[in-house]
């Protein structure tokens, strides 16, 4: 089991370089270029040069990259073309912002998709199970900004209860202000995948629910609900975690849209800020950290499965 | 089967219910206006003066995007000119909503007879905010970090706009304590507006030296306000300065937020999270005018809008064919029905605020016949076609795409048949900014700000022949000569009576054989709270708050 981790963590190298390289190849043909976007179309040819002399962009690609790889082993991400800082200290703190979002709308997926899931699936064909299937349909179809804007107005403009947009209040940094910040676009954000996963959940359980071990569960005596928590949910539930795990991973990038509506300042909006500026260093740093972090959550999601079905074991 | 029969009424009723749930939230029902006579919303609120002036309060700004940087002389977008400015004080100011110069840090100067060295008397006793002194040897290393890339600290920064503001100036020379001398290289009748823009903010020589290029991220200047924090994606908040050398602000408090969304920021602005926002959805702004919580604030801009031709490709060589396609296409409908009254329809290259402005020229109102008949005469009876660039979104472009696709349809009835092509704001720069052999379009939509209220900014910038890209802004490569001999002379002219003279004749012959399809000017817009009083907007688009209050 070590050596697996092991193994799958010195993997991770490859990838990354892989990763990086062909982030830094895509941002250098794309056309534009970094100063003249700064200065628009107001830049005048010296100042232009100076610059790109200044940001180091007159050097030629390859130059750049080795040196940008050479500084961030040594831990100096450079500092961000745009916005002037430091780049790891600032995709950090948007890191984390993306992480308590993420973290709020898969709990908030998983504590409602799982058990509706299981309740279709329990009761399929039922009233229940249709509404419910048609309530997923529906949440799955919203288009995300149109949903967010919707409950921006419905609880912040109408009802009046929690804060439109942002982290926090002007001046404030408690914790209970920035849970009431992270609700709307968490709901938002989790709707979507609380729809795909009660719909894993119930297929899954659908298939679990027949077979044999199943139908000697039962004939043993043991009671309905002993026989679907104990024995059958556990073994539906390894595809669960498969979408779980991607949707966690996909959402670590920071959902652009949610973090557009809600000018919340997690990483893919910082993402989408330096690609359209052509800001290399705070992009290559930022796609380096979601990537890093995509590749850990594929890996957590292994081992829960070796947890989940102990015929699963890494040599 | 039966068991699907009724999923269909299901999901309608689903979804009828959702709608109605909606709707009323979408579009909140207004309170009308109150009927008093007070004056109506959409005046500026220079309401009289109370005999106490009401202090404290906090003004809190939604702005479209974070600031970039809060050190002035650093700054390329308006968000950032917007946050930083009241941190500051610039050598010369613009006097309030005009682009006249007035006395800043410098209280008075002297231009030499040749019009080369200006003399600057600063204020004496100023303080920075971190306590140090203000005086000449400060203006001197504020100048020369910008401009001068051997000074030790030019490498604390980047500056975009040295060159521009700049680029003119031979040498800075502390004649004693509180007197500088500015050489020019050369005599350039608009450097005294540069005096007032942006980069001509001081900053605290200490402060830069100690932070580098943090000075960015914690700047200290001389201004009405402090600045207190930045907390990178939430907020930057600048206290009242009570030590300020003019008259202290009468607010305690300006933060700014950046809410990228414009519904959001309007939906936040409602719901109270903050009390000042810019960039209203066009389609919102007559609801906002009748609400009688807020007040709406606007200003004519410094902006033009338009469409280049490509000068040097046939048929657009050909005047009348330029002439033709002014008559064709439909600018009030534009600034009516895409912009909203968010725009003034442009007549001419030169906004109105700038001074030397004339509308007693050549003009182009929606005439499709004659634009067929203009056409028929330069040989082109039955129309060309042509390519059409257009950017996705970009600064100062309003709504490329919607009025591209307006302007599209207008050449079409007249039998000019353009192809669209959009791209990303930034490839776009990078495709037009280019030599005239590179260009590959017909036609190009373009925006402008002005920087420093001069028409030189304008005029000279952007239609000269000498102005080409790469070197400089002339996209479209459009060339006149009685024009760029005009303007040649405006600019090396200080007699400001002679150089309106000038600028008046420019505009004439500009109209009479146009470079551009000129759409409108930008108007500046910004919806407050009601109780924010004494506000206004200015033409180089900077918030002031020094004079503001708020009503309790």
């Amino acid at each position: 089991m070590t050596g697996y981790i092991v193994r799958r963590l010195l993997s991770l190298i490859p990838v990354l370089i892989g990763v990086t390289f062909l982030v830094f190849l895509v941002m250098q043909l794309a056309p534009g270029d970094p100063a003249q976007i700064m200065l628009g179309p107001k830049a005048t040819e010296t100042s232009l040069a100076q610059l790109r002399h200044d940001l180091g962009l007159d050097q030629p690609w390859h130059v750049q990259y080795f040196r940008w790889i050479g500084r961030v082993v040594q831990g100096n991400w450079g500092r961000s073309i745009q916005l002037k800082r430091e780049v790891l200290p600032f995709i950090l703190d948007r890191f984390r912002n993306s992480l308590y979002l993420t973290v709020l709308a898969a709990l908030i997926a998983c504590t409602i998709g799982i058990p509706v899931g299981i309740l279709s699936a329990v009761r399929q064909y039922s009233v229940s199970d249709r509404a419910t299937m048609v309530l997923v349909l529906v949440g799955f179809s919203m288009p995300i900004f149109w949903l967010g804007i919707m409950l921006q107005i419905l609880f912040g403009l109408k009802l009046g209860i929690l804060p439109v947009s942002g982290l926090q209040s002007p001046e404030r940094s408690d914790v209970l202000d920035l849970i009431s910040h992270l609700i709307l676009p968490s709901m938002a954000l989790a709707t979507g995948a609380m729809a795909i996963i009660a719909r894993m959940t119930r297929s899954s359980m659908l298939e679990v629910i027949r077979q044999d071990y199943v139908r000697t569960a039962r004939s043993k005596g043991l009671s309905e609900r002993l026989v679907i928590n104990r024995h059958a949910l556990k073994n539906a539930l390894i595809p669960v975690v498969t979408v779980v795990g991607m949707q966690v991973g996909y959402l670590l990038g920071g959902d652009v849209l949610v973090e557009i509506v809600f000018s919340y300042p997690g990483i893919g909006l910082a993402m989408i800020n330096g690609i359209l500026a052509r800001d290399f260093p705070l992009v290559q740093g930022a796609i380096l950290l979601v990537a890093s972090s995509y590749v850990l959550v594929n890996l957590a999601v292994d081992l829960l499965y070796a947890y989940l079905d102990p015929r699963i074991r890494y040599g | 089967m039966y068991r699907r029969k009724w999923i269909v009424p299901f999901v309608i009723l689903v979804c009828m219910s959702l709608l109605a749930a909606c709707r009323p939230t979408a579009a909140p029902t207004v309170p009308p206006a109150s009927p008093s006579p007070a004056a109506p919303a959409t005046a500026a609120p220079t309401a009289a003066q109370p005999a106490q002036i009401p202090q404290g309060g906090t003004i809190i700004v939604g702005l479209q995007a974070e600031p970039t940087s809060l050190d002035s002389v650093q700054i390329s977008d308006y968000n950032s000119h917007r946050a930083s400015y009241n941190i500051f004080d610039r050598l010369l100011e613009f006097k309030d909503e005009s682009t006249e110069v007035e006395p800043g840090l410098a209280e008075s100067w002297e231009i030499s007879d040749d019009g080369l060295v200006y003399t600057l008397h600063l204020r004496k006793g100023i303080k920075f905010h971190d306590g140090t002194d203000f005086n000449a040897e400060a203006v001197k290393f504020n100048l020369e970090r910008q401009f001068d890339p051997n000074h030790p600290y030019h490498d604390t920064g980047e500056f975009p706009y040295a060159e521009f503001t700049w680029g003119m100036v031979d040498k800075v020379e502390v004649v004693d304590e509180y007197t500088v001398n500015i050489t020019l290289k050369e005599i350039f009748a608009p450097f005294l507006n540069h005096l007032a823009m942006h980069p001509a903010s001081i900053g605290s020589p200490e402060a830069i030296k100690k932070l580098g290029r943090d000075f960015s991220l914690q700047p200290v200047g001389t201004g009405p306000f402090k600045f207190v924090s930045w907390t990178p994606g939430v907020e930057v908040v600048l206290e009242k300065n009570p030590d300020y050398w003019g008259k202290p602000p009468n607010i305690d408090r300006v933060i700014f937020r950046p809410i990228i969304e414009d519904q959001s920021r309007l939906t936040e602005l409602e719901a109270g999270g903050v009390n000042f926002i810019v960039n209203i959805p066009p389609d919102e702004l007559a609801r906002l005018k009748q609400d009688p919580r807020f007040t709406v604030v606007e200003q004519p801009g410094m902006h033009t809008w338009w469409v280049a031709f490509n000068h040097t490709r046939d048929p657009y060589k050909d005047t009348r064919v330029r002439q033709a396609m002014n008559y064709a296409v439909n600018k009030q409908a534009i600034v009516d029905n895409i912009l909203k009254g968010t725009g003034l329809l442009a007549i001419n290259p030169l906004p109105p605020v700038v001074w030397s402005y004339t509308d007693d020229l050549q003009r182009y109102d929606y005439n499709p016949e004659k634009a067929k008949q203009l056409l028929a005469e330069a040989g082109y009876p039955n129309g060309f076609s042509c390519v059409f660039w257009v950017p996705e979104s970009g600064s100062g472009m309003q709504q490329p795409v919607a009025m591209g696709t307006a302007i599209q349809a207008d050449l079409k009835a007249v039998g000019i048949d353009c192809k669209i092509e959009t791209f990303e704001w930034g490839t776009y720069l990078d495709k037009v900014i280019v030599p005239p052999e590179k260009a590959e379009y017909d036609l190009m939509e373009m925006s402008w700000i002005g920087d420093n209220g001069d028409p030189d900014n304008h005029l000279y910038i952007l239609l000269s022949g000498e102005q080409w890209p790469p070197a400089g802004f002339n996209m479209g490569y459009y060339k006149n000569e009685q024009v760029d001999a005009l303007l040649r002379e405006a600019r090396t002219t200080l007699d400001r009576a002679k150089r309106t003279e000038l600028y008046i004749q420019a505009q004439k012959l500009i109209a009479q054989d146009p470079p551009w399809i000129t759409i409108d000017h930008e108007t500046q817009i910004v919806v407050m709270d009601k109780k924010i009083k004494n506000f206004k907007l200015h033409p180089t688009g900077p918030f002031r708050f020094q004079n503001v209050w708020i009503e309790p």
